[in-house]
């Protein structure tokens, strides 16, 4: 848990954040990339093969 | 014998092809344990760090203008609080949807008087002061047209109020023991224990937080503290957090009524974009039921995507 808490601290979030203004969108820098990141798991679940697939497929 | 005819997003057409094991329980345990500490990963690298409580203590210490300003506000009935309406008192019609005045049918629940219970009460408890005893027993003896006027009188100059030497100047005249209170309510915010009085009013032992909460919003300090944290409901607030951390993005439908008309400007936003969410969910949770939405999946055609091996073979 130490070792997490040494790795956090190189990550400065204390600040004032970053904001992405476009029109009535206002969203902050952490939560686009938040959002950045759930869109490409979903695509990433749609496109990445099964895990197994060969092994189910040489079942046979 | 008749045949109903088959009806795409209802009946599922038998399935005739080969079948494969599949330990769903293992796949299932998998899952948890990976997420599991994925959540306590990422809460430990990204989860915000709780920010001290802002008190009325730490407000009028930090900007006792302002809150001498507010507790004036509190007297002369200007403050949010004072002219909200239900559940705190009747002042307003409260929020309605359309027709169902729905502030006004709850009534008033939580009962706040803001010049009893933000002023006179907690002022009240403060023991071996002659001076204030004075001022109440003065503010008490009079009727409610000479403590409106008075108060009027103190409202007048309160524009040009200044904070020198520990104690709030208003030029005014006629103003009663109106000077006497507002210092002496000051004096009792910065030593902590009008945040005490607040609390412990409605029992000695309580977690009941609503009068200093209500106090400190009708201020500035904590808004303008909240503006620049980005927390505002006018900034998408609902969906940040302190400093640059990830906040709720999932809120952003909620928050996204509040900035676009006639929500940005509606007096009753609250009930309406409750009201609204309240409908899309509901419209979530019948989707199977509703037709044309319900067609969506099956004409978008994703699930061929997923399905990719079984629909080339």
């Amino acid at each position: 848990m130490a070792f997490l808490w040494s790795l956090a601290a190189f990550i400065p979030l204390d600040n004032y954040g970053h904001y992405i203004h476009w029109g009535v969108i206002n969203i902050s820098v952490a939560n686009f990339i938040v959002v950045v990141l759930m869109i490409m798991t979903f695509v990433a679940a749609l496109l990445l093969p099964f895990p197994g697939r060969n092994r189910r497929k040489g079942n046979q | 014998m008749s045949t109903k005819p088959f009806r795409p997003d209802v009946d599922a057409p038998e399935y005739k092809g080969k079948y494969a094991p599949y330990d769903i329980i293992r796949e299932g345990t998998i899952a948890v344990i990976v997420v599991g500490l994925l959540v306590v990963l990422l809460a430990t690298l990204f989860g915000s760090p709780d920010e001290r409580a802002i008190t009325i203590k730490t407000w009028s210490n930090a900007n006792p203008i302002d809150f001498a300003t507010t507790a004036l506000g509190e007297m002369n009935g200007s403050t949010i609080t004072a002219q909200y309406g239900g559940p705190y008192n009747t002042a307003a019609p409260g929020q309605n949807l359309g027709p169902l005045k729905l502030a006004q049918w709850a009534g008033v629940t939580i009962p706040v008087n803001t010049v009893r219970d933000f002023v006179i009460n907690p002022l009240s408890s403060v023991p071996n002061d002659p001076d204030l005893k004075l001022a109440l027993a003065q503010w008490k003896g009079a009727n409610s047209a000479q403590q409106t006027s008075w108060v009027s009188n103190y409202s007048k100059g309160a524009a040009k109020m200044t904070w020198s030497h520990g104690l709030i100047n208003v030029p005014a005249t006629n103003v009663g023991p109106v000077p006497t209170i507002i210092n002496k309510l000051t004096q009792m915010a910065r030593s902590g224990a009008l945040d005490q009085a607040l609390v412990t009013g409605s029992g000695f032992y309580t977690t009941n937080y609503t009068k200093p909460l209500l106090f400190v919003a009708d201020g500035t300090y904590l808004a303008n503290l909240a503006q620049k944290q980005h927390l505002l409901g006018s900034q998408w607030g609902m969906m940040n957090e302190t400093g640059s951390y990830p906040g709720q993005a999932w809120l952003w439908l909620y928050t996204f009524w509040y900035q676009v008309t006639p929500f940005s400007t509606s007096s009753n936003a609250d009930v309406q974009v409750s009201a609204l969410m309240g409908l899309l969910s509901l419209l979530l949770l019948l989707l199977p039921l509703i037709p044309g939405l319900r067609s969506i999946p099956r004409k978008v055609k994703v699930y061929r995507l997923i399905w990719r091996e079984h629909y080339s073979a």
